[in-house]
């Protein structure tokens, strides 16, 4: 696995690592089936909405524990507000880059991240919770990263149809049959879609 | 400190001896048998006697070994070339679900091109179902094939067991056996486990890479599967590595020579390493049979809470080579299929470790090895949010 040497000095020696006790908010994501399972701990001043204290717990692989190393440093200190501008592109370029089949991981952080500022939001009024729409699934997919070219299936442009009612989403990608991450395709946007209670049938296409 | 070599599945070490040997063949010896004159006529008898070395490890006749560019283009000519030229006979053909990819991509390609193909299951142990064998023989079974000592858990499948279940059948039913993990670390006879072809490499026991042989019980047929010059025979087209053929004869001498040390030493390694793991980490999981119901070589042992590329990669940077079932480190993103057709789940698939030692390892080197596997468990688990 071509690492740089940033991802290796994140990975050998991360920051960041534990848990926050009492957090102002919290949220774990990815699960240790997938192989990739993160947690993320925030400490709040409600003065200011700084994060004062971050911390994360992982569980998965060396890509996966330094995105979650690096993503805390890039936060804290930060307003909310800034702390959600961080995407996963900025993270992987903070690293020096990680390898294509690797991307998920700062998608998995970053989304983490996020989930966990919007908990917080939402305690405190500064946010609502989201409607439940055709868009949330299609934000939901741009999660999603193509381990070939470490970019998400949406802006790829392998989603070719999103369908959502009744409670079934439908959706249709277009990934060759030779290609060695179909299946890995296919299971990820079922994992990702089926975590959302309003979401009762996946039924997926290729 | 050198490398602690623990991947000797994937490729080992050549012996000395053997780089010896193929450094002389290629600057003084790299004459083709077929050359009709004084150096062809020596070269002829040389190919014969290293022919003769690897035929006599198995107990079958130099007529019965052709050589090849590995394990890979063995088990290609034999499952190819006796299909092709036997389908008359029949088109159904039984293999298991924890085979070795040559076994199961070949499958695949003949289950596309017309065949009907039975994957046995396995047992939680790496063992294949019998019962499903006897069950699943039919009148146009003509090939069973499977994986000898398993690449992934080292299970070695009860070839004679499974020679008796096919002989009930009325007509043959050829047993082809991938025995790249197995040769040289189990005695094999052909003859008393009624193997009809066995795929064998030499840069899986210290020899050089890319050779390896197929052994071709008399009276089978098997079709070209490679058209080209003939240099040897026709199931050997095109030039010859008289060097590696050298290198690998020498590397199969030097492991037969002492075959039964050899395996002592390799057993008493891994072993040794298996009880220092479990007696020092806690929450791990042996994946495969105990003792020696697997190859020496192998041990694959499953840690709870954490995942095993951040394992293999901290131990790298220690200077230990192991490899690992995640899905985060395979090629397709999957978990390993032959831990999860053992029944275990994602997690312990994820987090297995696979250790193939060599006759080069020492207690040492293992001593250090589980020091260190110590301190990275322990430190990952420390990470881990399953295990706080």
């Amino acid at each position: 696995m071509q690492y740089s040497q940033k991802v290796l000095d994140h990975f050998m020696k991360p920051h960041n690592v534990g848990k926050i006790e009492n957090p102002d908010a919290e949220a774990t994501e990815g699960s240790p089936a997938c192989g990739d399972q993160i947690s993320i701990f925030l400490k709040i001043d409600p003065e200011t909405n700084i994060i004062d204290d971050i911390k994360f717990q992982s569980y998965g692989c060396a890509s996966n524990i330094a995105t979650g190393s690096i993503i805390t440093d890039m936060a804290i200190g930060k307003s909310i507000e800034e702390a959600k501008k961080i995407t996963w592109e900025s993270a992987a370029d903070a690293l020096d880059g990680l390898p294509a089949v690797k991307m998920h991981c700062s998608v998995l952080a970053v989304d983490t991240l996020k989930k966990a500022i919007k908990k917080y939001e939402i305690k405190h009024g500064l946010a609502e919770e989201e409607s439940f729409s055709k868009k949330t699934i299609v934000e939901e997919l741009r999660k999603i990263i193509y381990p070939g070219v470490g970019e998400d299936i949406v802006t790829l442009k392998m989603v070719k149809y999103v369908g959502f009612e009744n409670g079934v989403a439908t959706i249709d990608v277009e990934i060759p049959k030779f290609d060695k991450y179909r299946d890995n395709v296919v299971e990820e946007i079922e994992e990702h879609l089926e975590a959302f209670d309003e979401i009762k049938e996946v039924k997926v296409t290729i | 400190m050198e490398r602690i070599y623990f991947n000797n599945c994937l490729t080992s070490k050549p012996a000395p001896e053997v780089i010896e040997i193929t450094t002389e063949y290629m600057k003084n010896n790299y004459y083709f048998p077929e050359d009709f004159n004084t150096m062809g006529t020596k070269a002829f008898f040389k190919l014969e006697k290293a022919k003769k070395t690897i035929a006599d490890s198995m107990a079958a006749n130099s007529k019965e070994i052709h050589f090849t560019s590995g394990g890979t283009a063995a088990n290609n000519l034999a499952i190819k070339g006796y299909l092709t030229a036997n389908s008359k006979k029949g088109t159904h053909i039984i293999c298991s679900v924890i085979d070795y990819p040559d076994i199961l991509t070949n499958a695949a390609f003949f289950e596309n091109s017309g065949f009907d193909v039975t994957y046995l299951q396995a047992d939680n142990e790496g063992f294949i179902d019998l019962d499903q064998l006897k069950n699943s023989i039919r009148e146009d079974t003509i090939l069973f094939m499977t994986t000898f000592g398993n690449h992934t858990v080292g299970t070695i499948q009860p070839l004679k067991e499974i020679r008796k279940i096919l002989d009930r059948s009325e007509h043959k039913i050829v047993m082809h056996v991938d025995a790249c993990e197995a040769y040289a670390r189990i005695p094999i006879n052909v003859n008393e486990l009624g193997i009809d072809f066995m795929s064998i490499s030499a840069h899986k026991i210290h020899g050089p890479q890319g050779i390896g042989a197929l052994y071709q019980r008399k009276g089978i047929v098997l079709g070209q599967v490679q058209h080209g010059v003939n240099r040897m025979d026709n199931l050997q087209t095109g030039g010859l590595n008289i060097a590696s053929i050298a290198g690998f004869a020498k590397a199969v001498e030097l492991a037969f020579n002492n075959l039964e040390e050899n395996i002592a030493k390799i057993r008493k390694l891994s072993d040794y390493l298996l009880n220092k793991i479990e007696s020092t980490i806690p929450d791990t999981l042996l994946n495969g049979p105990r003792g020696d119901k697997r190859v020496p070589h192998n041990i694959n042992i499953s840690f709870d809470y954490i995942e095993g590329e951040a394992i293999m990669m901290m131990m790298d940077i220690s200077g230990v080579s192991i490899s690992t079932g995640s899905a985060c480190a395979s090629k397709g993103l999957k978990p390993n299929y032959v831990l999860m057709a053992l029944g275990r789940n994602h997690e312990q698939s994820h987090s297995s470790m696979k250790f193939t030692l060599s006759r080069y390892n020492t207690i040492e080197e293992i001593d250090y090895t589980v020091e260190k596997l110590a301190e990275v468990v322990k430190e990952l688990r420390s990470r881990s949010p399953l295990s706080n």
